[in-house]
């Protein structure tokens, strides 16, 4: 499957120009552009998750955690240690992933929902240690004021969309590109490997334990990445992030797209984003829609929007194929 | 640290573990036998709550037992109406499982907003089930506790008598050790997911009416109950009802401590350290099996 898309390269760049040049079309339309941006930084944010849960299949509930540790770091770091934006993002990710490795520790000989309720530990605490360091963080209140990232005489900010869209293309594609390595390397194979039969994998002699921490590293090291930049373009970090609200909206992008499914989530991130955008004058009642909506979905198509072009292509075999039909089903 | 407020202290525990007890006990109900987590199980404390209020404090001022007897069954039917409509349709394809986690995300998300629609952000009390206390000792204790108590401990009592004695919670059993062997020796899968999820509900909307007169009833006050019934559910092992009432005491008074010595915030870090701890030592939970 994965394979697959990364073999049409045809329909790969044309995803990238329109988005390349979907600024220029806009004419700097700002509204519009940051919420392109924000598809964009979620569906990193995703695909990290995606790498996690739906290719090595360690439920990790922790990616929210990770993405507001690395802008709480990267934030931090800036007003009080004098770092340089530009390097505080990197180190937001860092943070992350050491958090993620640390956190690993105790996963290592679990499964499944265990798992996710030692990662979704650390999501719970934050909110304690941000109010715990509030001389700091400014508690709920959260943290403003930091200093911006400047590239020359450009700001990256959400009131610069032009400028800061291209940054977070940049930065996105790049963490896309490498999540789609990742997932094609035998790093990739060794997780699909665990996930789809833990006992036999072993006895391959794949190592679980490796495995797992190197799953938690790079996808905690994204999220967090991420969470750096959402907090620099945002001027902006607080506890708010750690509502419900998100955690749901992310693994419902993630999941809508399909699990396991490499830009499935980045498809959801744009589908969620673009759909709450929409629905936004609807106030309170969008996120009533929103949940109908992704139950219609998953009722109608319960793998996930990826698997539309798969489900159309079996249904026009099976519509105005001849005799290879049979051949065709028995193989899928 | 005086021995009345030691008393006092154990008191709330002991209550407030009779309550997460019922409340996970939902949540591990359905894991367990049908292996979906249930993100909505926050949305049916909540709703279990906002129906109670509806038809105590909110509109219709009728007697509490009256309340209680209507609230419970129409959670029962709901849960039911609910396995019906958004999990039944879903175990047409392979990988259910993974869908229907996203399906109880996504009512989540719409039962919670439909309450703030309807019921706004604030919060709304509910009366207790009986009001007056009695003194023992130092200490007061007031009759919601007891009835708490007494309610908990004979729901636990009773979930293993029904998983053990009856039928239908044999065969309960049966699907949650091996679903596809259970097809095999013909259990109606489908009608076990229903009861599932229907007692699940109602366990949840006794919880509810338990709590909800504690705290405030407001549109995301599922998901505190939900997050300390998920921890519980590890903490005792999945799937068994004996770990986790025990689990749910054992926190509950973890809770009370932590809260009286060290301050409030800090009650869900030591929640999540003495999981961790437990974990490590145990990696199933304290009576899991698998």
């Amino acid at each position: 499957m994965v394979v697959k898309m990364s073999k049409k390269p045809a329909l790969l760049l044309s995803v990238l120009l329109v988005l390349g040049l979907l600024p220029i079309a806009l004419q700097g339309n700002a509204r519009i552009l940051n919420i392109l941006s924000a598809c964009l930084m979620w569906g990193v944010v995703a695909s990290a998750w995606d790498l996690s849960i739906g290719y090595a299949h360690v439920w990790s509930f922790g990616h929210i955690a990770f993405f507001v540790i690395g802008g709480y770091t990267g934030a931090l770091g800036v007003m009080y240690l004098g770092i340089p934006p530009a390097a505080a993002i990197p180190l937001g990710g860092v943070a992350a992933a050491i958090i993620g490795l640390l956190i690993a520790l105790p996963c290592l000989r679990l499964h499944g929902i265990y798992i996710a309720m030692v990662t979704f530990g650390i999501h719970l605490v934050m909110p304690t240690f941000i109010l715990w360091g509030r001389d700091y963080t400014y508690g709920a209140t959260g943290l403003t004021g930091f200093a911006p990232l400047q590239l020359g005489q450009y700001t990256f900010s959400s009131s610069v969309p032009f400028f800061s869209y291209y940054v977070i293309f940049g930065v996105s594609i790049l963490l896309l590109f490498i999540i789609q390595r990742v997932i094609n390397s035998s790093i990739g194979l060794a997780f699909m490997a665990l996930r789809d039969s833990e006992p036999f994998a072993k006895t391959l002699g794949v190592d679980e334990y490796k495995y797992k921490l190197i799953v938690f590293g790079i996808s905690a090291f994204m999220a967090g990445l991420m969470g750096g930049l959402y907090t620099s373009f945002y001027a902006t970090i607080s506890p708010f992030v750690l509502e419900v609200s998100t955690f749901l909206m992310v693994l419902i992008m993630l999941m809508l797209g399909g699990l396991g499914r490499f830009p499935g989530a980045v498809i959801g991130a744009f589908v969620i984003t673009g759909l709450s955008e929409a629905l936004r004058p609807l106030l309170l009642l969008r996120f009533v829609i929103l949940g109908a909506i992704v139950i219609a979905v998953m009722i109608a198509m319960p793998e996930g929007l990826m698997a539309i072009p798969e489900k159309v292509r079996s249904f026009i075999r099976r519509t105005f194929g001849r005799g290879d039909v049979e051949k065709e089903e028995r193989k899928g | 640290m005086t021995a009345d407020q030691a008393v006092d202290l154990v008191i709330t525990g002991v209550t407030l573990g009779a309550v997460y007890a019922v409340m996970a006990l939902g949540l591990s109900f359905i894991y367990g036998i049908t292996k979906i987590f249930n993100y909505a199980h926050g949305a049916f404390f909540t709703w279990g709550a906002y129906i109670a209020y509806m038809l105590s404090t909110g509109y219709l001022h009728l007697p509490y037992a009256l309340v209680v007897v209507i609230t419970v069954p129409t959670m029962f039917l709901f849960g039911l109406g609910y396995e019906k409509a958004f999990m039944y349709p879903l175990r047409r394809f392979p990988r259910w499982d993974m869908t229907a986690i996203i399906v109880t995300l996504g009512s989540a998300l719409l039962l919670d907003n439909l309450a703030l629609v309807l019921f706004g952000s604030r919060g709304k009390r509910i009366p207790y089930l009986v009001d007056g206390s009695f003194t023992v000792g130092g200490s007061v204790i007031t009759k919601h506790e007891m009835v708490t108590l007494l309610v908990a401990l004979s729901l636990v009592f009773l979930l293993i008598l029904f998983l053990g004695k009856v039928r239908e919670g044999m065969a309960m059993q049966g699907v949650a050790q091996d679903m596809i062997g259970a097809r095999m020796v013909g259990i109606p899968i489908n009608r076990i997911f229903s009861y599932a999820f229907a007692i699940a509900a109602g366990l949840a909307g006794i919880s509810a009416i338990l709590l909800a007169p504690k705290i405030l009833v407001y549109p995301t006050v599922g998901w505190l109950v939900f997050v300390k019934a998920f921890v519980i559910m590890v903490f005792g092992g999945v799937g068994s009802i004996k770990g986790t009432a025990v689990a749910a005491f054992i926190l509950a008074m973890v809770e009370a401590f932590v809260t009286f010595f060290v301050g409030g915030i800090w009650g869900m870090p030591i929640f999540v350290l003495v999981l961790v701890i437990m974990l490590t030592i145990r990696p199933r939970g304290l009576f899991g099996t698998w």
